[in-house]
């Protein structure tokens, strides 16, 4: 449809495989939430489905990949910024207990 | 004089000499990627500090047990077709065909309202069952709190969305129609199902 437009004319063909590959990773992070693993292993996985997911979100429906690579740079800030949060604050809960919420 | 004429050309045709944007793309478009990445940072501390409230609690409910998870499924069913067919709006405005856009748009606007139906209709659930921010009957205080603030949240942001997505699809259908605007209300669109995927993932699967 977008042939006489630009460059990059993702087709509308391209958007219904976006759309069919983001529900297959969708019902994939179903099956890992389903499974009884081990806490970790299933943390891990579902950031992996999760960090697949946007990028093909951000990727293709965002058109992200036919930006400059400045813009896209600038868009990994707050991953960044939230990983440097993460790392910060989640030790705290690793030591002692004693700031353990109580149930009433 | 002509020299310093000759340098201030110079000095424009550079990427940062204020002649051009550096970053390729439409002011507006520009704004709207700084929005979405500063909104990306509240949400990025409301999970990390969910995060870490669930690490210190002896227990956390098992969301399987509270929540009704095929209301869920369909609920991030919803978002993420939305969104695809958001993609085939912008590329409808791109491709100057304001028509087959608006029935896009209309579209998505239907997906919007249905998640935010499914989402009226789970919170009203989980209150009648004594959900509330302060104490709840599965456990932690802090599970309740952290559903509304992060569910509640989202759903504003999905609330926001369909009504910036009604205001472009009445202007377009009036023919007061710019690709561009399309495209950015499209980034925030994708930017909420974003959200909801980080919200799916670690809220109700973990």
């Amino acid at each position: 449809m977008a042939e006489h437009h630009d460059q990059h004319s993702i087709t509308y063909k391209t958007y219904l495989m976006t759309w069919f590959w983001l529900l297959v990773l969708t019902a994939l992070a179903l099956g890992v939430g389903y499974t009884s693993i081990d806490e970790r292993l299933k943390a891990f996985l579902l950031v992996c489905t999760t960090l697949a997911k946007i990028l093909v979100i951000a990727a293709i429906f965002m058109h992200l990949r036919y930006e400059r690579i400045n813009l896209i740079l600038i868009t990994f800030a707050p991953l960044v910024l939230a990983v440097i949060l993460f790392s910060f604050t989640f030790p705290e809960t690793l030591g002692s207990v004693t700031h353990l919420i109580r149930v009433r | 004089m002509d020299s310093t004429i000759a340098e201030q050309q110079r000095i424009l045709a550079s990427d940062w000499g204020g002649g051009k944007s550096p970053f390729g793309t439409s002011w507006s478009k520009f704004m709207m990627w700084i929005f979405i990445i500063s909104d990306a940072l509240t949400f990025a501390a409301f999970l990390i500090a969910y995060g870490f409230m669930r690490r210190i609690s002896p227990e956390w409910p098992k969301q399987t047990e509270v929540f009704n998870m095929v209301l869920i499924t369909f609920m991030t069913f919803m978002l993420i077709s939305s969104s695809a067919v958001m993609a085939m709006a912008v590329a409808a405005a791109r491709a100057s065909n304001p028509k087959l856009a608006v029935r896009f748009l209309v579209l998505t606007i239907v997906g919007g309202l249905i998640f935010l139906g499914c989402q009226a209709f789970e919170w009203t659930n989980l209150i009648e069952e004594g959900a509330r921010l302060t104490h709840n009957p599965w456990g932690v205080p802090q599970f309740a709190a952290a559903f509304f603030v992060i569910t509640g949240f989202h759903g504003f942001h999905v609330f926001s969305g369909v009504t910036i997505l009604a205001i472009v699809a009445l202007r377009a259908a009036m023919g007061k129609y710019s690709a561009d605007g399309v495209e950015n209300a499209g980034l925030y669109w994708h930017f909420v199902d974003v959200v909801w995927v980080f919200v799916f993932a670690f809220f109700y699967l973990l």
